[in-house]
């Protein structure tokens, strides 16, 4: 529902082009993060940025509205916990419809990247 | 995005800034344990992280409903404008606070008497039947009560009802105590309180067989009469009463909740069994009983009607003498109770609707005024971004918390007003008593001042939305040249003119039918006559002759009082209805019961006419040794004995056809039932040789009736101190309770016009006045190039009147229209009268033009130089 204001608009724009840009991938890496097990936001963050050999610069704070958004979709589901640090954290799991969704958007994802790569491959040649 | 997240949206903002501040805890430690000092370990994570208090915004806008939080921001806007703008905002509030305070008030008693169940379990399954009386002898008259042998039989052959009650009132005399006291009772079929589903709160309802003749005599007496007569007494069960010197025992006592005032069944301080001996049971043609049933589940009021008019069908053709052409009706008892009033409410309902939507128009036209001296300000928040459904919703915003905060007030006015309502409608309307406040009335009210707001702020929002950004900007400070939304403004004048206009008219209507009733002869000479009924019970007057002598001797007595000019007995005096009996005329074909003439037969003593002053047209009045003699009515000649002479002919009432009786005079006609009635045929009965249990005293009196009350009443008490004297009051008094329905409508009615025209005259004051202030450059223009005064008047006149005669005209057509509604509510007067319609139209003219006059003159005063310097 698009009634902010326009110098609104232009303020939010400019913070969160970037974090759109990613969204669709960042949202598949989250859910990919989390197959393996609960972790919190960050550790999340960390394995994202390791994964990637830093390729992927996210800025660690973008990952919270994407959390957020994403267990809003409830594809995931969050608890507190205690971090290795032994301080408190809250974890993300991944819920069956997540799970489901982090499958679909896999192949979706595979299907894209591999017709952008014939593309690219035609180009060379 | 769930209401739930939208709802505890700041807890969850928390929640965030808590999982936030674990990250910088965890990243920290993770760099110190890289070997970062602890200082800038902190700074690292901080700056990994990036701005916590953005990251918590944008997942607080992700959670909130944008729709609604411009809402809240937009109310307190408009909360802070109408702050600083008290003229307009006091102004507004006081419209919108009449408009829908009269609305609440009437819908409160409209929710009351119409839409409230009564007070019954289930109570749209009860329901009321009655005969439809053949029309050639009841021409008019729709519905009749039961007799007997008739109600009888509906009861054994229907499968519709659950269960059927006979019941009637009479009043009983109570003696015993000091002084003797008329009690109402509902005489009533045992089944009654199985149709009311109604259990008494101490003791039990009457026994199975104590409507058989010699079964002891039991009685149910009400919550009050409990209260003030048995002291509250919690062992009344088994105490006795002296009734009409029977003695009857008490076995129960009715809960508080069904004291019904409006219907006579409730209405009554004790109920009584109604006991029929085999030769009452078998009474087939005198109809004096309703009756109340209960459908059974699943079956459909027509479904049952379609059976009892089978039944009646099979009945008439049984028993052709009592029954033929006597058919049946059935309606809900509430649709019994409210009766006609229904209309006039709904009548009422609808005026103030139209009276809440011209102080809408008001309301819009004087939010388009402000909205309009705004268009600057519209315009910033345009070039700013501002979306066109963004100034509408904020122009709406300010037009609903008007209209809430209106209707708040209306609400406070119309529950101030609420005793002072009662009081007035008390007597006056079914279920009168029952007005109070409730939910349906709240949220009517808060419907209402919705519906309020959106009309009043929708067209001025529209405007607002389509400002011309360049226009206005560029325009800068300067006036305008040309009114903006003239239109506009002129098309709320013509529907405000045209809605009150239509208002106006059906009150006039209204007003001139009760003239009408008022100038309308009784047919009598209702002043200084002094009334008051009274009923002497059969057990102590148990023949003809010990009644008579007990009214010969009231009337003897209350004759030989100073200032008493004549005094007389009858059953029922002028506009209180009574009897119609079916007769047979002497030298006519006799016919069948069923087919025979019915007239409306009342019993008067010698000295009737004379203290009625009824004019005697041939013959001569009655003496007091007369004996089956009878006075007949203009009409009543006419009808019988067209062309002939009445004086000496013969007539039997079918009733008690054991004596013929003697036409010795005839008299005028009398309004026996309303004063809107057309004249009836009557005929009098000489009382000489026939006293019942009931007569009414009436008395002409040398000056106020009420001064002469007090003696008649001793000498009744002279006679037999065990008699109250009932019903007191004059006979003027007694005609003003029969036309007081007219003139409450009227009454109210004319306000609510008045009230929409007084608004409609501010409107096209307020229109002007605008129109003439943001053309005070034309204007001035005009003067500089040599326009003269007269011109300039003219000129604002003609936009005043031009959408005031187009309101006048849509107006008349609405109320041709419209007053056809009304057609059962108006009496001497057609609804398209053209002096009526001729009359407002001349008054909207009038006032139009008052209300055209001071804008006018103000634009003539328009000083051209100063405007042009302005420049």
């Amino acid at each position: 529902m698009g009634t902010d204001t326009l110098w609104n608009m232009a303020s939010k724009d400019a913070r969160t082009r970037d974090g759109e840009m990613l969204q669709g991938t960042l949202d598949l890496l989250i859910l990919q993060t989390l197959r393996p097990g609960p972790a919190h936001g960050h550790t999340i963050a960390h394995i994202i940025e390791h994964r990637s050999d830093s390729v992927l610069q996210v800025e660690h704070g973008s990952l919270y509205p994407a959390l957020h958004r994403l267990e809003d979709r409830r594809w995931i589901a969050s608890f507190w916990g205690t971090s290795e640090h032994n301080r408190r954290a809250r974890y993300y799991r991944l819920t069956p419809a997540g799970r489901k969704r982090l499958s679909e958007e896999t192949t979706r994802w595979a299907r894209l990247t591999g017709a952008v790569n014939r593309v690219l491959k035609l180009v060379e040649e | 995005m769930s209401w739930f997240r939208f709802l505890r949206r700041k807890r969850w903002d928390d929640e965030r800034a808590r999982e936030l501040e674990a990250y910088l805890e965890n990243e920290t430690l993770d760099n110190i344990a890289r070997g970062m000092p602890p200082e800038d370990a902190r700074y690292a994570a901080q700056r990994k992280l990036g701005n916590t208090v953005l990251i918590r915004e944008e997942i607080y806008d992700m959670n909130s409903i944008a729709f609604l939080e411009t809402w809240q921001r937009d109310l307190r806007q408009a909360f802070r404008g109408l702050w600083k703008n008290p003229g307009f905002t006091i102004a507004v509030l006081v419209v919108l606070a009449l408009g829908i305070g009269v609305n609440t008030a009437i819908f409160n008693v409209v929710n009351a008497v119409l839409l409230r169940p009564l007070p019954f379990e289930d109570s749209a399954s009860i329901v009321s039947l009655f005969h439809v009386p053949p029309q050639a002898q009841f021409p008019g008259i729709t519905r009749f009560v039961l007799s007997p042998a008739n109600y009888l039989d509906w009861k054994a052959s229907s499968t519709s009802f659950e269960s059927m009650a006979a019941y009637a009132t009479r009043q009983l005399t109570l003696t015993g105590g000091d002084q003797p006291e008329a009690l109402l009772a509902a005489v009533v079929a045992p089944e009654f309180f199985t149709v009311t589903r109604v259990s008494p709160e101490r003791g039990r309802a009457f026994s199975a067989d104590s409507d058989r003749p010699g079964h002891p005599k039991e009685a149910v007496i009400s919550h009050s009469f409990w209260l003030t007569h048995m002291a509250s007494n919690p062992n009344v069960l088994g105490q006795t009463l002296v009734l009409n010197r029977e003695t009857y025992t008490i076995v129960g006592v009715m809960p508080a909740r069904i004291e019904l005032k409006a219907w006579s069944a409730t209405n009554a301080q004790l109920w009584v069994p109604l006991v029929w001996d085999d030769a009452d049971r078998a009474v087939r043609g005198n109809h004096n009983y309703l009756v109340v049933a209960r459908l059974k589940s699943g079956v459909t009021i027509a479904r049952a009607g379609a059976e009892l008019d089978a039944i009646s069908k099979r009945l008439a053709v049984a028993y052709p003498k009592d029954d033929a052409g006597w058919g049946s009706t059935i309606m809900p008892l509430s649709e019994m109770i409210v009766g006609d009033v229904r209309e006039r409410l709904w009548v009422l309902l609808g005026a103030v609707g139209f009276v809440l939507l011209i102080a809408s128009a008001n309301v819009a036209n004087l939010t388009l005024a402000r909205t309009l001296g705004r268009r600057k300000e519209m315009a910033v928040r345009a070039a700013l971004g501002a979306t066109r459904g963004q100034v509408l919703q904020f122009v709406l915003a300010e037009s609903l918390l008007l209209s809430v905060a209106g209707g708040a007030i209306g609400l406070a006015l119309a529950s101030l007003g609420m005793p002072a309502v009662r009081a007035m409608l008390a007597g006056q309307l079914p279920r009168a008593s029952e007005i109070s406040l409730d939910p349906r009335v709240l949220i009517f009210t808060f419907a209402i001042s919705l519906f309020a707001g959106v009309a009043a702020g929708i067209v001025p929002a529209l405007r607002a939305g389509r400002v011309n950004l360049n226009d206005t900007l560029k325009q800068g400070g300067r006036g305008e040249t040309r009114a903006t939304g003239a239109r506009t403004r002129g098309l709320l004048v013509v529907s405000e003119v045209a809605l009150s206009f239509v208002l106006l008219v059906g009150a006039g209507l209204l007003i001139r039918s009760f003239w009408a009733l008022r100038a309308a002869n009784p047919g009598f000479d209702p002043r200084n006559v002094a009334t008051m009924s009274m009923f002497i019970p059969p057990a102590k007057y148990a023949t003809p002759a010990q009644q008579s002598a007990f009214f010969d001797e009231t009337l003897r007595r209350t004759r030989a009082l100073p200032g008493i000019e004549a005094a007389a007995f009858v059953d029922n005096p002028p506009l209180t209805g009574g009897s119609m009996q079916p007769v047979t005329i002497e030298g006519q074909p006799i016919v069948a019961m069923s087919e025979q003439p019915e007239v409306a037969t009342r019993r008067a003593s010698p000295g009737y006419l004379q203290t009625m002053r009824l004019p005697l047209r041939l013959g001569r009045d009655f003496r007091d040794d007369d004996a089956y003699v009878v006075l007949v009515s203009e009409s009543m000649a006419r009808q019988f004995w067209p062309n002939e002479n009445p004086l000496g002919r013969h007539m039997r009432f079918t009733f008690h056809p054991e004596n013929l009786w003697e036409v010795i005079g005839v008299v005028g006609d009398v309004k026996t039932g309303d004063l809107a009635e057309s004249p009836r045929s009557t005929v009098y009965q000489c009382t000489n040789k026939l006293a019942g249990p009931f007569a009414t005293l009436v008395a002409r009196t040398s000056g106020d009736p009420n001064g002469f009350v007090k003696s008649i009443v001793d000498v009744i008490h002279q006679v037999d101190r065990d008699e109250p004297a009932q019903n007191i009051q004059s006979m003027e008094e007694l005609v003003d309770t029969t036309i007081a329905p007219e003139r409450l409508s009227a009454l109210l009615l004319g306000v609510f016009a008045a009230l929409a025209v007084a608004l409609a005259g501010v409107g096209i004051y307020g229109v002007l006045a605008y129109a003439v202030r943001s053309r005070t450059r034309e204007i001035g223009i005009r003067a500089a190039l040599g326009a003269d005064m007269g011109a300039i008047v003219r000129l604002v006149l003609i936009e005043g009147l031009k959408p005031a005669l187009v309101g006048i005209a849509a107006g008349a057509a609405g109320a041709l229209a419209l007053a056809r509604l009304m057609t059962g509510l108006v009496y001497g007067v057609s609804t398209s009268d053209p002096a009526t319609l001729a009359a407002v139209a001349v008054l909207f003219f009038t006032v139009s033009t008052m209300a055209s006059i001071l804008p006018a003159y103000r634009a003539s005063k328009v000083d051209p130089l100063r405007t042009l310097r302005e420049e």
